[in-house]
């Protein structure tokens, strides 16, 4: 859960509360004394005016279980320790978290955790800005890093192990070894296992003994760990350019290792670019579905169809702000905020299309160049009216906590969001083929958009079924919206980045077809990311329009033209 | 429409460019500033602009309003003759730009010098562009041929209506994103700025603001002469007639392809000069002008003026352009409302724009004099206008 | 609403002779900012911020005893009509300084209009430099205040390895161009220093988060993002989702302040940093000043002494750098003003140098080279959206041109 604890300060935080409750015991069973020791320690290693040695005290601390220890040092590293000017020399203290309002804290002294008081008894209180921090050099920083990172292998969240795990491997310093072959032996969870093969490793390619580097290098490339491959290929140019140095067998195990490592990372990718590329697909067809609708099938020019994702992406935002002042800001309740909103994004968007088809777009079926001028009109409306009312900043979406992280297989990642908006993109197909071939409304829509006088003719009111496809159409863009808010930006312009996309994809498919609307976002989305690690996601972007405009010469009306006898139709 | 232009034209015409080219430059070089009838250095200046936009609502209703090809491209062909001559102006600036060097400014910082070392860092296809008469060329030829290769392919194999609007957004899209880039030698984002002299005169003087006006009127009558004159030969003719009914046409034995082809282009060209005379004024190009709603913009200013007549688009442009200065500065927070009202209202309400508006409203009130019984219509007052689109069925 | 043909009249002759009657006493100042279009998002803030310190002033007296008319302009993010506008202020109104800009096109832009018109500019955004104007002030952060020192920090904390990602445009160009030869000079080798640029508004970053988390995999690697605005919130997204943390590769951003982080995902960002010239969570008296009567001023916004109506929208309002540094600009303007005795731009401008303002940061400096002296920090992002300061470093030279602060180093 990655989300969850990202920063250092909430690694301590949680590492904390887990260290108090397992070292509770220890820590009252051993001598009374011991957080006394602690700060004495600590206030020695902030004090010591020799680096070597205060380097040493530091890897010292890292080896006590007080949590204390790893609070000081992170503060330490970034400034958070400052010294005060005792009549008996300097004295390092912390600053309380809590401020008053005038924004002072409390000195809280390093040595026994009272407050700083002047020679009358009164407590000190600072200000942040006006204290001079005890100095660190870097290499100071680096050991009190390496010592946090020592202290959170035992950190209870998996992640945050493998991370501190894979940290001290890749700085290779043959000192760590012995701690890390240690705690491995206690580790129960197989990916951080994993780690730290993979961090006993790095760190044994520094080894002089060659038989210890090759067999490093085997491991890793047994393991075929993309982690390593920086260091594999460091190390084959080093072994190439100081063959004595390193031995032949070396730059032998490391070349095979590193073969095996980038076949792996070549499957990775390709399998990476299939499925990013799936993503992508799904996202133009899900974007673009709404217009397949509106100008596919109606042949109504929507370019406000951005402004009805908009909607449904504000939509999004209403509820999941509704919920959050129900439920609270996370848990299942507030989760299932997302298929609420997508659903009130559907009525939502829907809404305003009906309002919109009875307004506007009702008096320009036979006008359809000018349905366009007139719908970016309404573009422009609804933008400047969204941010009248929300503010011209793009707005906070959040995700559900189900739809946070990824699905790692073997490298590959498949991160939970992408594979939402693919199985949604099938759903949302599903529903308007259905709509379409199973329902009598879709019937009607058929009918009135073949031919719009003769099914009046025959007893259709055509103009309820223009209206009722407007809506529908609509919907389906509100919906798009909703989905989309997870994946990008929440604001006013935020119809205007996908516009261009949605009109080349049913344009491309050819318009009134669906399967040609699926196809050609398949297309777009596929050789689109297949194309960007070669050039860039600039040239990519222009190299497909370039392509599609091509295409179109090739295929005047799409992949799958629309058979028609009528001449101009 | 008559082949010959008709006396009330002739005089009106007259009217115009004496004002344009004589009065307005004239009120603003020798009244003196605080006099009621004096016009300012910014007020020229921000006519003259309008006047470029004119020019190239033009070409847009000659393509849309007379052959009815709804190009959403037009901003391209205005931009690249706009780059040509910024191109050319850029080179003018000399040793007077930040770096005191001889190249622009941006090919100093981006260490042009290493990456074409033998033009001193001056991009081979820049070096011919120190002529004036090159950058004059180029101003025409290179939006005529970019319109000729994509009218080709476009007409060619028949893409037609909503098809050629949305390809033409593609195509200035994508040159927009191309533009953007550092790479493409054109400045990125920042575009072509800073200019200082043209023709040696230096473009921060009033005589050269005003100069620059009275080329833009110039210009506007020209182009105005040139599209009155094709309208009323045979060939206008079959340009609407492959509006109103393009199949009937080819039919009829035209090579249609040829003839929008032929606009295509004349429109790219009206645009790419309209465009050389809006840099120097503006001060700026960059790749936004290919913004896909800048062309849109241009559209609607044919719109609102009125598109099949030839006085309708320099109106709306002129409207639509001082209403949008206007408003930024009146409503600074309202004018889109007032633009996108604007945009639905002229859709709606008003298909012959303001050159439409007197008849349309003579009809209303010819047809409530005449029968007050009639019940409106669910349309609305949309009249049966010449100018009207083919239907698609 | 009807009104009488006499009220309105009356109204019309009171207002006419309101105005005439303030004339005299005001001092018209322009405000150049998108309120509209593209930019509007991150501008709007800026026309806020000016207004509420113009308003600061009023109260206490104004420029000389003149109070400030703000004369407000909606360039659309549009950049022609930012040259149009800017000589609309310098000639139509006469203003005697504009706060305004954002984008260094609009700037671009609009530098040729003031050189015309002799009139003076205060631009208040972090910017690649390679510029000076002696009719513009930048009170903005230049690369070796933001991030020269950012990548120092970096390199402090021993990454070894850069990507530099950033939009198509001249800013990121620029500024992965200065950084990428500051870190070869530091001894990065060039193959572990990746340059990539997405297009404006690009909305899918797969393939990148995807290529970034190779990067990162031998570790010690991080992220130098110079993505605008509107696309770090698809970035971010996709990052957090590949298990990319702070943590095992940070990313530092210059164009994420405290007004961007409002439409962010605030809990993808957490633990990654930035580097300005001003955080909202300083702890200075004057910053305290500052943030609360800022908030104050929004649910009464006004600027006294003059009639303008001012429209802001109050909620989850914050402040951030470019705020601050154009709410400086306007106090170093009037200082200057002060100091010259008159409005007179050539006088003004040379007050301006040196002088100094004591700011929510502590003292600035302007120098000669039309930049401020001004003090630099490195914030972790938080999950409130705020930043919480780990680094201060102290007061830093603004340079515009790389090759003078590069061959100090």
């Amino acid at each position: 859960m990655s989300h969850l604890s990202s920063s250092g300060w909430k690694l301590w935080r949680q590492c904390r509360r887990v260290l108090f409750i397992l070292m509770a015991p220890v820590l009252l069973a051993q001598n009374p004394n011991s957080e006394a020791k602690v700060r004495k320690l600590l206030v020695e290693a902030v004090l010591e005016a020799d680096e070597t040695r205060q380097i040493g005290l530091v890897r010292q601390l890292s080896q006590l279980p007080d949590p204390l220890v790893g609070t000081v040092l992170l503060a330490w590293r970034q400034g958070g320790v400052f010294l005060f000017d005792g009549p008996s020399g300097p004295v390092p203290f912390l600053l309380e978290t809590q401020n008053d309002p005038q924004g002072k804290a409390r000195g809280l002294q390093l040595v026994d955790g009272e407050a700083l008081r002047d020679e009358k008894g009164t407590e000190l209180k600072f200000q942040a800005s006006d204290l001079t921090a005890a100095d660190t050099t870097s290499r100071l920083r680096k050991a009190i890093k390496t010592s946090l990172d020592l202290l959170a292998l035992a950190n209870p969240d998996p992640k945050m192990r493998r991370d501190a795990v894979l940290k001290l491997g890749q700085d290779q310093d043959l000192e760590i070894l012995k701690p890390l072959q240690e705690r491995e032996l206690t580790e129960t969870n197989a990916e951080v296992k994993r780690a730290y093969v993979e961090a006993i490793s790095f760190i044994e390619l520094a080894s002089d003994d060659e038989a210890i580097r090759v067999a490093a290098v085997e491991r890793m490339g047994a393991l075929r760990s993309l982690n390593s491959l920086s260091f594999l290929q460091k190390l084959v140019s080093d072994a190439t350019a100081n063959p004595k140095k390193y031995g032949a067998a070396t730059l032998k195990a490391a070349r095979s290792a590193l073969k095996q490592v980038q076949d792996h990372q070549g499957w990775v990718n390709t399998v990476g670019t299939g499925f990013r590329g799936l993503s992508t697909s799904a996202v133009l067809l899900v974007a673009a579905l709404g217009l397949a609708i509106t100008f596919g099938l109606m042949g109504v020019i929507n370019m406000a169809h951005g402004e009805m994702m908009m909607v449904g992406a504000y939509t999004t935002y209403l509820v999941q702000n509704q919920f959050r002042a129900w439920f609270g800001p996370s848990g299942a309740s507030f989760d299932a905020h997302f298929p609420v909103a997508l659903a009130v994004s559907f009525l939502a968007a829907a809404m305003v299309g009906l309002v919109l088809e009875r307004g506007v777009i009702r008096f320009l079926y036979k006008r359809p160049l000018e349905s366009l001028l007139a719908t970016s009109g309404v573009s422009l409306v609804l933008q400047q009216l969204f941010r009248s009312i929300f503010g011209a900043a793009n707005v906070q979406v959040g995700s559900p906590s189900w739809l946070m992280g990824n699905l790692a297989i073997s490298d590959v990642q498949f991160a939970y969001n992408r594979l939402f908006v693919i199985g949604f993109a099938f759903f949302v197909l599903l529903l308007t083929y259905l709509l379409l071939t199973r329902t009598s409304l879709g019937l009607q829509i058929r009918a009135v958009m073949q031919n719009r006088s003769m099914a009046a003719a025959l007893g259709v009111r055509a103009d309820r079924v223009n209206m009722m496809t407007f809506a529908f159409g609509s919907g389906l863009a509100g919906m798009a919206g909703a989905c989309l808010s997870q994946l990008a930006n929440v604001g006013p312009s935020l119809g205007q980045s996908y516009i261009v996309d949605c009109f080349m994809v049913v344009v491309l498919g050819g318009v009134g077809n669906l399967v040609g609307t699926v196809t050609a976002s398949l297309g777009i989305g596929v050789t689109d990311q297949m194309l960007q690690p070669w050039i860039g996601a600039v040239l990519g972007k222009i190299s497909v329009l370039a392509a599609i405009i091509l295409f179109l010469q090739w295929r005047p009306s799409g992949i799958f033209a629309t058979r028609s006898r009528s001449l101009e139709g | 429409m008559g082949r010959t232009i008709k006396l009330r034209e002739q005089w009106i015409l007259a009217l115009v460019a004496f004002v344009g080219i004589g009065v307005v430059p004239a009120l603003n070089a020798w009244v003196p500033a605080d006099s009621l009838f004096h016009i300012s250095d910014f007020r020229i200046n921000l006519w003259g602009k309008y006047v470029c936009y004119a020019v190239l609502a033009l070409g847009v209703n000659l393509l849309w309003g007379y052959t009815g090809l709804l190009s959403l491209g037009q901003c391209l062909f205005f931009s690249l003759g706009g780059y040509a001559l910024g191109m050319h102006l850029m080179l003018k600036i000399g040793r007077l730009g930040q770096y005191k060097a001889d190249i622009p400014d941006f090919m100093v910082f981006l260490e042009f010098d290493k990456r074409y070392p033998a033009t001193g860092g001056l991009p081979p296809h820049w070096v011919p562009f120190h002529y004036i008469g090159v950058a004059l060329i180029a101003v025409v030829v290179v939006p005529a041929v970019v319109a000729y290769l994509f009218g080709w392919l476009a007409f060619r194999s028949r893409i037609k209506g909503v098809y050629f609007s949305i390809l033409s957004q593609a195509l200035t899209y994508a040159s927009m994103l191309m533009f953007f880039r550092n790479d493409f030698t054109f400045g990125g984002n920042n575009g072509l700025t800073d200019f200082k002299f043209l023709l040696g005169f230096d473009l921060n003087q009033p005589a050269t603001k005003r100069g620059l006006f009275i080329a833009s009127m110039l210009l506007l009558l020209s182009v105005y002469l040139v599209c009155r004159w094709l309208t009323g030969t045979k060939f206008g003719l079959v340009q609407r007639a492959i509006r109103d009914g393009e199949n009937r046409v080819l039919f009829s034995g035209y090579a249609t392809a040829d003839f929008k082809l032929f606009v295509f282009v004349l429109a790219a060209v009206i645009a790419g000069l309209g465009g050389a005379l809006f840099v120097p004024q503006v001060g700026i190009i960059n790749p936004s002008e290919m913004a896909p709603d800048k062309s849109l913009e241009a559209v609607v200013w044919c719109a609102v003026g009125g598109r099949g007549s030839l006085v309708g688009p320099i109106l709306g442009a002129i409207c639509v352009n001082a209403l949008k200065s206007y408003a930024t500065r009146a409503f600074a927070e309202q004018w889109l409302y007032i633009l996108g009202g604007l945009f639905i209202v002229v859709v709606l309400f008003m298909p012959r724009g303001l050159v439409g508006l007197p008849d349309q409203i003579k009809a209303i009130w010819r047809t409530r004099l005449a029968s007050r019984r009639v019940t409106p219509s669910d349309e609305p007052s949309v009249m049966p206008s010449k100018a009207a689109t083919r239907t698609d069925e | 609403m009807k009104l009488s043909l006499k009220s309105a009249v009356a109204g019309v002759a009171a207002g006419l002779i309101a105005l005439s009657a303030s004339a005299a006493e005001t001092v018209k100042v322009g405000v150049l900012h998108s309120l509209s279009g593209t930019m509007a998002i991150s501008e709007t803030s800026l026309k806020d911020v000016l207004l509420f310190t113009f308003d600061e002033i009023n109260k206490k007296g104004g420029v000389l005893g003149k109070m400030i008319e703000p004369v407000v302009v909606d360039p659309a993010s549009n950049w022609p009509l930012f040259a149009e506008k800017a000589s609309q202020l310098l000639e139509q109104d006469k203003v005697s300084v504009v706060f305004g800009c954002w984008t260094s096109v609009s700037r671009k832009s609009v530098l040729p209009v003031f050189e015309k018109d002799n009139g003076l500019l205060f631009y208040p955004v972090q910017y690649e430099g390679e510029e000076l104007s002696k009719n513009i002030f930048y009170t903005a952060e230049a690369v070796n205040q933001q991030a020269i020192p950012a990548v120092d920090y970096m390199l402090g904390e021993g990454k070894k390895k850069f990507y530099l990602l950033g939009s198509d445009y001249v800013y990121p160009r620029t500024t992965n161009k200065i950084l990428k030869k500051y870190l070869l000079m530091k001894g990065i080798p060039e193959s572990d220093i990746v340059e990539i640029y997405t297009p404006f508004g690009h909305t899918d970053y797969q393939t990148i988060v995807a290529a970034i988390k190779q990067f990162s995999a031998g570790g010690k690697a991080c992220v130098i993002s110079t993505l605008n605005g509107d696309t770090n919130v698809p970035f971010f997204k996709e990052f957090a989702n590949a298990g990319l943390t702070s943590e095992n590769c940070p990313v530092v951003s210059f164009s994420i302040s405290e007004d961007e982080f409002r439409g962010l995902p605030a809990k993808d960002l957490v633990g990654h940093l930035g580097c300005w010239t001003y955080f909202m969570s300083l702890k200075t008296p004057a910053n305290k000043a500052f943030v609360d009567s800022f908030k104050s001023w929004l649910a009464d916004p006004k600027v006294t002494g003059v009639n303008y109506k001012v429209s802001v929208d109050p909620k989850n309002r914050v402040t951030c750098s470019p705020m601050n540094l154009s709410r400086m600009g306007v106090y170093l303007w009037k200082q200057a003003v002060e100091k010259a005795g008159t409005f007179d731009v050539d006088k003004v401008r040379e007050a301006l140098i040196g002088q100094k303002f004591k700011g929510p940061t502590g003292e600035v400096t302007m120098q000669a080279n039309h930049h401020l002296i001004n003090n630099v920090f490195i914030g972790e992002t938080l999950a409130t959206g705020q930043f919480k300061i780990i680094k201060s470093l102290g007061p830093v030279a603004g340079e515009p041109f790389s090759d003078k602060f590069l061959a100090g180093k």
